[in-house]
């Protein structure tokens, strides 16, 4: 018996004095997908950065496959990847040794070939020792994959990644993460873009005020039915 | 599952700034300048004239230290800003690492860039102000090492701080160079002996001060740093 | 919180109103003149007291500091707050009367002395501590950041003054005259209903301020609270 990819229970967290996040339960297994969507200032971002470790909750419980992200946080850290709208590379280091850089830090065997290997499934070979400054937007979240990938993380958590793509990078961003899926890899997609969001996982949730108000199964799911759950459930405008 | 130590994780994050500098040069060739154009300006102000005369060994140690540590705000504070642009410091946070081993490393990294402007600024002093330390060249940069340690400790705690709420050098100046100026008077006191002649033991509880000083503000830079990165 | 404040703070602020009066008293009036340097010297009694008091706000600041980092009650924040700022008041105190005594009686502004120098350190950190506060995104960072800080300040204005006083050993001594020279027994009596009067007021001020914060961070959570809950069928 695998142990989930995720289980969380009552999550509550707060800014000063905003509740940003009320009592959410998730649990995700191995190799499966989660769509999250809500408005903005729903807690969205909040929560995923709970589950990724990035945060800590003021309550509730957390394990990352299996390993409790109190007891056993470096553990828990060690198998997430996280993608969002900031790089998260060094502009004045090459591709090559920015992959290295985080590599080593996630204690990746064989860091080197590994690079090399990331660098060429993702078409940026070209681009290996050239400065990330260079990079355009598209190829800088291609890099940027690339280091959430480094490590074969088992949980994958993508923070609107579609932010700021042209239509092609974003065709190309759908391919990988479509190509990337398999029974070990579990995902979690913040994201705005709906169709997107139902193309990509297998089912997902919404969050209002920091509570989960809707969810469903992303493929018997109509998008327009996502739209008007925004509708009812978001913030007046 | 492989992880990695401490030490390791901090000599990762050392060894990355220093291919930033490396491959930049930004931070050095910046504070070398700066310091070069304090040397002048002193001059400019103190110098000519029945001043000059009088013991240029009174006027270096100060003019050495004021300009070590203003140009050290400005390297201490590039080198936290470096982490800002593509947000590496919530990279850093989330690695799975001792979160006290980026304060290291990064520490590291400054005191390295530091070592290597004083290494061309005392020499600099000493050729513009004809001034040396007579035989006691270690002595000194014994004094020099022990307080760009202190200088560090402090200043790579206090420019994380500054980076989290999105200010600068100017902000970080004013924290880094009033809190420090205990480290700074010993470094005038000793190496203000050593240009005289006198020994590092005449000036002894000086050497106690800049000890303790690195040590209290490396020690609360480590219990505490985590809680800067949090969020 | 409040019923049993509310003694507290009656018996500061009665206890400051029956001391100042005292303290003035005392120091403007009972204190026989001082020879030397005449009527001026009289700011001594408000200098001192000022300084020390500033030096107890500090160690204040240092304790709420720490509790903050270990309960993250914003209690102890608003309490860390108060104490900065009533302690940056009495510093700007400490380097007003400062000069203002020194000129006529010793002819010169400043002088570069222990207390003087660390107040003037302490004055400008606690100023910085207040910006970081300031441009900190959200409450719960500016408060984290604010409590290392004053835990930082706390720990170096004890090293500041040490250092100032040792460096200061080398060059003439031309302050402390006023007190190094042993006080006729007027003058320490009146120097020390002073300094009892002052740290009242100090702690009066910090409690003032306490609670004017408190009142501020709640009201902000409740309307936070109002604004969230309205829009939730």
């Amino acid at each position: 018996m695998t142990a989930p990819a995720i289980a969380a229970a009552r999550l509550s967290r707060r800014f000063g004095q905003i509740p940003a996040l009320r009592d959410v339960d998730l649990r995700l297994e191995r190799g499966e997908r989660l769509a999250l969507f809500g408005a903005n200032g729903a807690g969205k971002t909040t929560l995923i950065r709970i589950l990724g470790l990035g945060l800590k909750p003021d309550s509730g419980s957390l394990s990352i496959d299996g390993l409790d992200s109190k007891r056993r946080a470096l553990e828990a850290r060690a198998r997430i990847g996280w993608l969002a709208h900031a790089s998260l590379l060094y502009d004045d280091l090459t591709a090559r040794q920015n992959l290295e850089f985080w590599g080593r830090l996630y204690a990746v065997e064989g860091v080197k070939a590994r690079a090399e290997r990331l660098l060429d499934e993702l078409g940026l070979a070209g681009y290996a020792d050239e400065s990330v400054s260079i990079l355009s937007r598209g190829l800088l979240q291609r890099l940027s994959l690339a280091r959430a990938l480094i490590h074969e993380p088992a949980l994958l958590l993508l923070d609107e990644p579609f932010t700021g793509l042209d239509p092609d990078a974003a065709d190309a961003l759908r391919q990988r993460l479509t190509a990337i899926h398999s029974a070990r890899t579990s995902l979690i997609l913040a994201t705005h873009r709906i169709e997107d969001g139902l193309a990509l996982t297998d089912r997902w949730i919404m969050l209002t005020r920091g509570r989960i108000r809707a969810s469903g199964l992303s493929t018997e799911t109509d998008p327009r039915a996502v739209k008007e759950a925004y509708r009812a459930h978001g913030r007046p405008a | 599952m492989r992880r990695v130590g401490f030490l390791r994780a901090t000599w990762i994050v050392a060894w990355k700034d220093l291919q930033l500098e490396w491959r930049t040069f930004d931070v050095l060739s910046s504070s070398v300048v700066f310091s070069v154009v304090v040397l002048l300006v002193f001059q400019f102000a103190m110098g000519g004239g029945p001043g000059r005369q009088l013991a240029a060994e009174a006027l270096v140690p100060g003019v050495l230290w004021l300009a070590i540590g203003f140009s050290s705000v400005g390297g201490i504070a590039r080198s936290m800003d470096a982490e800002r642009r593509g947000d590496t410091l919530a990279g850093l946070f989330r690695a799975p690492i001792d979160r006290a081993a980026i304060y290291t490393g990064k520490l590291i990294g400054n005191a390295v860039r530091l070592a290597l402007l004083e290494l061309i600024l005392v020499p600099l002093a000493v050729v513009f102000f004809n001034a040396a330390p007579g035989q006691a060249w270690w002595e000194l940069v014994f004094v020099l090492a022990l307080c760009s340690f202190g200088l560090c400790a402090l200043g790579t705690l206090f420019s994380a701080i500054v980076s989290r709420v999105g200010r600068g050098e100017a902000l970080l100046s004013t924290l880094l160079l009033p809190a420090a100026s205990p480290l700074l008077l010993a470094g005038v006191t000793m190496t203000g002996a050593l240009f005289r002649g006198e020994t590092l033991a005449s000036v002894g509880r000086w050497l106690g001060l800049a000890t303790g000083f690195g040590l209290l503000y490396f020690f609360v830079a480590l219990a505490t740093f985590e809680f800067v990165l949090e969020e | 919180m409040n019923r049993s404040a509310r003694p507290l703070g009656g018996l500061l602020l009665v206890s400051t109103l029956v001391a100042m009066p005292f303290a003035l008293w005392s120091a403007l009036l009972y204190a026989p003149t001082e020879q030397t340097m005449g009527a001026v010297q009289r700011i001594f009694y408000f200098h001192v007291p000022a300084a020390v008091v500033a030096y107890l706000a500090v160690a204040i600041l240092l304790g709420s500091s720490i509790v903050y980092l270990y309960k993250r009650d914003l209690a102890w924040d608003d309490l860390s707050k108060a104490a900065t700022e009533v302690c940056l008041f009495f510093c700007t105190l400490v380097l007003i009367t400062g000069p203002i005594w020194a000129k006529p009686a010793w002819g010169t502004w400043w002088t570069w002395e222990a207390r003087l120098i660390s107040t003037l350190v302490l004055e400008i950190l606690l100023v910085a501590a207040l910006m970081v506060r300031r441009y900190a995104d959200n409450r719960d960072l500016g408060a984290r950041l604010a409590a290392i800080l004053g835990i930082t300040i706390a720990a170096d204005v004890y090293v500041v003054h040490k250092a100032v006083e040792w460096w200061r050993g080398m060059h003439p001594q031309v302050f402390r005259a006023g007190e190094k020279e042993s006080l006729e027994p007027k003058m320490r009596l009146a120097l020390l209903v002073c300094m009892l009067a002052t740290t009242l007021l100090c702690m009066l001020l910090i409690w003032l301020r306490y609670r004017t914060a408190r009142i501020e961070t709640r009201t902000e959570g409740l309307r936070l609270r109002d604004r969230d809950e309205g829009d939730d069928r």
